[in-house]
């Protein structure tokens, strides 16, 4: 799955540290994400979307292999 | 989203970071003959056969202290939480758990053909090997949870 976590918190000018307390995670968890070495759950990924004013499937995107 | 209630505060983690490798330092120079040698030095020799000298009676309680320290230190660091716990820490936990079944599988299968194979170890073998086999497991997934947590993501 291929997200524009980044590029959406960097255009909202948020640290990684900020949005992570935006949704209460920590911050390893956003660094996952924007790597993506973890799939976040859609609650999170609710979360996620509403901190950053997008909807869900602005911020994540299905790839073929998935 | 509910996660796992029976842990304990993160606080634990701290204080099980430190008495875990107390105990185990202290319980490796019991075996070693550096403690004994200390309480031989303190309550005199230890004559045969009494059990109830003070040399007896304090080895006893510092290798009950030793090693019920490291294990009380294994449990904390294994179980508490980490400062901020979310969904990611929760999966990292799991994923922990899943392989250090898998390494402590892979030792017992070796362990066992290397028995029937090469040699009988004897009770005394088979029972530093069951402990090993125990250690192994928690300290696989404490090593492995922390380098993801820690280490990896940074």
């Amino acid at each position: 799955m291929k997200n524009y976590l980044k590029e959406e918190r960097t255009i909202k000018q948020l640290t990684q540290v900020q949005l992570a307390e935006m949704v209460n995670v920590s911050r390893q968890t956003i660094i996952s994400i924007e790597t993506s070495r973890y799939i976040p759950s859609v609650l999170l990924s609710m979360k996620l979307a509403n901190a950053l004013g997008k909807k869900v499937e602005a911020l994540f995107e299905l790839e073929k292999s998935d | 989203m509910t996660f796992m209630t029976f842990l304990l505060p993160h606080r634990f983690k701290k204080l099980g970071a430190v008495i875990a490798p107390i105990g185990l330092v202290l319980w490796f120079s019991m075996q070693w003959g550096v403690v004994p040698r200390i309480l031989s030095f303190v309550f005199g020799e230890s004559t045969g056969g009494q059990n109830s000298s003070p040399y007896y009676l304090a080895h006893v309680i510092v290798t009950i202290i030793s090693f019920f320290s490291f294990l009380g230190g294994v449990y904390f660091v294994t179980f508490s939480k980490e400062k901020i716990e979310d969904e990611m820490v929760q999966r990292t936990r799991l994923d922990s758990f899943q392989f250090a079944a898998l390494v402590q599988i892979v030792f017992i299968i070796i362990g066992f053909l290397a028995m029937v194979l090469f040699k009988d170890p004897g009770m005394e073998g088979l029972m530093l090997f069951f402990i090993g086999v125990i250690f192994l497991f928690w300290l696989c997934f404490i090593g492995r949870f922390n380098y993801i947590l820690h280490i990896k993501i940074k």
